[in-house]
């Protein structure tokens, strides 16, 4: 698999939210408005490349010699979380005005799923480090541009009659099954 | 047996390194926060109402301890919240403890709609697309923006059409003031006394009051002429009291002909919140 095609299949075909349906926690609650949805979603791209490469070299490097493949989902998800604390710790201190704009997001994403399941894709495919990495800005990308439909469908959605079974998270999920369905197009792009 | 001593230390190893990297990382890239901001922070009621602009308590904390934002935003916490910040800051000033009173009696009985609404339903949405669904455009359409607002359950919408404002439990933050497209919810102080117009009609022809709202001001000014302490005058077609004068003699309640003045201490701080309006 060439990079392009990692990349394409991870952005548009397997979308991350709108196929897998993974983050959805982050997607609903974040995309009150499209500012807010493009920082988070920028957040979450920073956040799992890095994840992807701490987490990579520490399964091939570390797990594998020692016969511990079976402890992935322990080891993945405290280095992570150790990974995003460390982050934020640096942001705070040495680059505050990035921390005001992306930082109130990170402990969100701490426990985001969307950045686990990239972590064990990248295992499960077997991808080396620089496709695990263009897997990763792929599989983010797609979470971004998934935010950012929905924070605009949002803002549709606030100023229409929805019915009163249907307000709040019900018709957003009935919209976000709506953009799936549009996104479903893509689906057979890539084989 | 060897795969569980390897799985237990190598589970042992990386928690420590995890633990002693976040820590070490912690102390070393430790942020000086003004301890200030933690002090102000506890002398706010932290219900985070977001009245005073800023977001939340912590928000305001911030821009207080920084001296970027008045002593007195914080509504909730009244005049002792503002005391106590005042004395943190070494600042003189000192708020008022205020209540929403929502100033328009027009209820579906006596201020008719101008025709059958069916868009949006929402105060704003009325305002934008039909300048207001009542024969008075300036009075309350009842759909009930402000009690969406309101964060501590002391509004709510009554069977005559209009918000109810429960004073026990109104914080005076605000948030319905700012909210109302009327602008006919007025802030007022806790302790004021005095007589109010609870009308906000603004227009100044008497037939176009009398014929929207049996209970608006129609400008007769008989207010203003029976004020003993003359401290009644009409300020953009409503009159307005002078509260450096009144003395709540009641004397203008009983002139109004359309019974839209009140008496603050008794009429709508009291018990009896807004008496029934009278038919005329």
């Amino acid at each position: 698999m060439n990079l392009g095609t990692i990349f394409l299949a991870s952005l548009l075909v397997e979308n991350v939210v709108l196929m897998r349906f993974l983050a959805l926690c982050s997607y609903v609650g974040m995309t009150s408005s499209v500012g807010q949805s493009v920082g988070m979603g920028f957040a979450v791209t920073f956040v799992t490349v890095l994840a992807t490469a701490a987490t990579w070299p520490i399964y091939h490097f570390i797990l594998v010699p020692l016969g511990l493949e079976f402890l992935q989902i322990l080891v993945f998800i405290l280095v992570i979380a150790s990974l995003v604390q460390l982050v934020e710790f640096y942001l705070k201190k040495n680059v505050p005005g990035l921390y005001a704009a992306m930082g109130i997001y990170l402990p969100l994403i701490t426990t985001n799923c969307a950045i686990l399941a990239v972590t064990f894709d990248n295992i499960t495919k077997n991808y080396n480090l620089i496709q695990s990495i263009v897997y990763a800005v792929g599989v983010s990308a797609g979470y971004l541009l998934a935010m950012v439909l929905l924070a605009g469908v949002r803002d549709r959605i606030k100023t229409s009659p929805v019915p009163k079974f249907l307000q709040g998270t019900p018709i957003l999920f009935v919209a976000t099954g709506l953009i799936t369905v549009a996104f479903m197009g893509f689906a057979g792009m890539i084989k | 047996m060897t795969i569980v001593l390897i799985t237990l230390g190598f589970s042992a190893i990386l928690a420590f390194v995890l633990g002693a990297a976040l820590g070490f990382f912690k102390e070393k890239f430790k942020v000086e926060r003004d301890p200030k901001i933690d002090e102000v922070r506890n002398a706010l009621p932290g219900v985070n109402c977001g009245g005073c602009g800023y977001p939340g308590c912590d928000g305001y904390a911030e821009a207080v301890a920084a001296g970027d934002a008045p002593v007195t935003k914080c509504a909730p916490g009244g005049k002792a919240v503002s005391d106590a910040l005042a004395a943190l800051m070494g600042v003189n000033a000192s708020a008022e403890d205020t209540v929403a009173v929502l100033l328009c009696q027009g209820t579906k009985d006596v201020a008719p709609a101008k025709g059958q609404y069916v868009g949006v339903p929402t105060c704003r949405a009325a305002k934008l697309s039909t300048g207001g669904t009542k024969l008075c455009s300036y009075g309350c359409m009842g759909f009930g923006d402000c009690t969406k607002v309101c964060m501590f359950d002391a509004l709510h919408m009554g069977d005559d059409g209009l918000p109810h404002v429960d004073y026990e439990k109104c914080t005076g933050c605000g948030m319905c003031v700012k909210e109302c497209p009327q602008q006919i919810l007025g802030s007022v102080p806790r302790a004021r006394l005095g007589s109010v117009v609870v009308c906000s009609n603004r227009a100044v022809v008497k037939a176009t009051v009398m014929k929207s709202c049996k209970v608006g001001c129609i400008k007769c000014e008989a207010c203003v002429r029976a004020c003993p302490e003359q401290c009644i005058s009409m300020v953009n077609g409503i009159p307005v009291t002078d509260y450096s004068k009144c003395t709540s003699c009641g004397i203008c309640v009983q002139k109004c002909p359309t019974k839209c003045y009140k008496l603050l201490e008794t009429d709508i701080m009291g018990k009896v919140v807004i008496k029934e309006p009278v038919s005329v």
